[in-house]
């Protein structure tokens, strides 16, 4: 069975790669609601991807999950670089990519750079809960 | 005729409400004078991390949650929930619930059976052991006969329980001595906020249930901050009840010890209630409510304990996915479902729980799972739509890597609301989900704190 890693394309990600192959080649999950690009690589290739990170695994879709953010912007530029989906992206980020990535990796696992989005809404429904403390 | 609706809440499992807290500050201090020892609870820790406090099951044997469960268990108990998950009462119980002590704390407080210890937490008096009884035990032993094996258990217990199973390695953790006996609360802890306003122990939800006149309850089990996939599941699954469908909600968070990547408690319950408060649910059908346990992860065996918690809380039904309260594949994916619609013999089981003697009340609603479709339009049950290829189904790695990546999930997938919620914990703790520096600094602060209570005289040193 191959391996499947996704790639969320957002509209930053959608901009650099607009008017090359890789834009049809876009498909949109969640009726639309999201986008990705998918790279299948054969079962060893994956495997060798989740040696990489301690809590990458595959989930029940075949799809390799849970590696760090730097990992996937580190394939994303590679996508956008090579112009293509192929197992050749993921082996050049595991082979040019990796050091770089790992660094970056250690300080997600401390640190995540808070979304900058308001939550003052959410905040005033706190305000006045239904349930109140015992 | 047979009577077709639900006018009453069920029975406390057991038959009696086990309710052990003192809060009369005069009694407890008589209680305290009996005291022989003074012992400071300490976490279970597995390589060094902190994954169980025994002061969770204290709280939930005094306050009614683990009903008809009093404290910690006798030998013979024990031996009896490991052949045949019951009591030697009779009634079903699923987990060993245990004061353990090393063999160097066991000397230096020179208790035995007949003694009363007093606990203490966080530097103040919190309970009061009865020791009935003193024996030893075999971690590692217990750890197997807790979980099962694929020789014993063939019909669902599919690879050896090892070290990556987190509630294996609580077992193997524990310390060998057990005191076994009665816990009562003396100083009754305040729960830290935002855990004060989910607080509703048995006795308490009892009273809610009846003050909403609720008859029909169904429970949600969770350990996530729900997204859309988890609403459409307690949305639907509540339309089970007598002549309507149920007529409340409850969200029940197993609050405890958690793993890495998990999102912070905090987050969890808060996420709940933004269910209600942003109005997807009416507020007056839905009740957010949690358990202190730490998560042994056993599937079937896990089932069962939220059987006792939530019937003992007065509800009547309970949700139950497949992978239910499971980690790594260990459990065939439907044990649970397998053990509430035929039984699993091996673990005491030949019928469903609700049908053997000592059995439960709260009867399961087994069901599939709900996936995004956009041809049908709807958060679709796996059972209903067909349109393969074109729906997409929830994973938590899935969604996890889009908050990791800092994409806003959409709103098919996450409720807005609910992802500010995450992202106001997530200011908090700079991080949004578990990690090493949350999960030890929450195992410090735990989630009470307690009021000073003097020590009597003759246990201060
Ligand atoms: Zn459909």
């Amino acid at each position: 069975m191959a391996k499947y890693l996704g790639v969320i394309i957002d509209e930053k990600r959608m901009a650099t790669i607009k008017g090359t192959p890789l834009e049809e080649k876009v498909e949109s999950i969640f009726g639309g609601a999201l986008r990705r690009l998918v790279i299948e690589v054969p079962d060893d290739l994956g495997q060798k991807v989740i040696d990489q990170f301690t809590k990458a695994r595959f989930d029940a879709r075949g799809y390799i999950e849970e590696t760090p953010a730097a990992f996937k912007r580190a394939i994303f530029k590679r996508i956008a670089e090579m112009k293509e989906l192929s197992p050749a992206v993921v082996e050049k980020v595991l082979k040019e990519d990796l050091e770089k990535v790992k660094e970056e990796a250690a300080k997600e696992d401390k640190e995540l750079p808070v979304p900058d989005i308001d939550i003052s809404d959410v905040l005033e429904l706190q305000k006045n809960p239904v349930q109140k403390p015992a | 005729m047979p009577e077709v609706r639900i006018k009453t809440l069920p029975p406390p499992h057991g038959g009696k409400l086990v309710e052990r807290v003192v809060r009369d500050p005069q009694m407890a201090r008589k209680l305290m004078e009996k005291c022989s020892a003074v012992y400071d609870i300490k976490p279970t820790l597995f390589k060094g991390n902190p994954v169980r406090n025994v002061y969770r099951e204290i709280m939930s044997v005094c306050y009614g949650f683990f009903s008809p469960v009093e404290g910690s268990m006798t030998k013979a108990d024990l031996e009896s929930v490991l052949e045949k998950r019951r009591l030697t009462s009779g009634w079903v119980f699923p987990y060993p619930i245990l004061f353990d002590v090393s063999e160097e704390d066991f000397k230096k407080l020179g208790v035995g059976a007949g003694d009363w210890l007093l606990l203490r937490l966080k530097g103040e008096p919190f309970a009061i052991l009865e020791i009935e009884e003193v024996y030893e035990i075999v971690p590692g032993d217990v750890a197997v006969r807790t979980f099962g094996t694929p020789e014993k258990n063939p019909e669902v217990v599919k690879v050896p329980f090892d070290q990556k199973h987190t509630g294996y390695n609580i077992y193997c953790s524990l310390n060998p001595i057990i005191l076994a006996g009665k816990y009562t609360i003396i100083n009754e802890p305040k729960l830290r906020p935002p855990f004060d306003r989910f607080w509703y122990p048995p006795k308490r939800s009892r009273e809610e249930f009846e003050k909403r006149g609720w008859t029909t309850v169904i429970a949600h089990q969770t350990r996530n901050v729900p997204h859309t996939g988890h609403e459409a599941l307690m949305k639907n699954a509540a339309y089970i009840g007598d002549v309507k469908p149920s007529d409340g909600i409850v969200v029940n968070a197993i609050v405890g010890a958690k793993r890495i990547g998990d999102f912070p408690d905090e987050a969890i319950v808060e996420g709940h209630e933004m269910v209600h408060l942003a109005g997807y649910i009416k507020p007056e059908r839905h009740l957010v409510t949690f358990t202190l346990w730490d998560m042994r992860y056993g599937n079937p065996i896990e089932s069962l304990i939220h059987a006792v918690i939530r019937q003992n809380m007065g509800i009547s039904f309970h949700m139950f996915g497949r992978d239910h309260a499971a980690l790594g594949e260990y459990y065939d994916i439907f044990a649970t479902q397998i053990l509430w619609s035929k039984g699993i013999p091996s673990f005491g089981f030949e019928e469903p729980p609700y049908m053997v003697d000592g059995g439960f009340y709260i009867r399961p609603q087994n069901i599939e799972e709900f996936w995004f479709c956009p041809k049908c339009k709807e958060f679709a049950y796996s059972a209903n739509c067909n349109h393969k290829g074109i729906y997409s189904r929830y994973s938590g790695s899935f969604i996890r890597g889009l908050i990791n990546e800092g994409v806003m999930p959409p709103p098919e997938i996450y409720r807005p609301e609910v992802y500010k919620v995450v992202v106001k914990w997530w200011q908090k703790f700079g991080y949004p989900f578990n990690n090493e520096k949350y999960l030890k600094e929450r195992e410090e602060r735990l989630e009470v704190d307690l009021p000073h209570m003097e020590l009597p005289a003759h246990l201060k040193k």
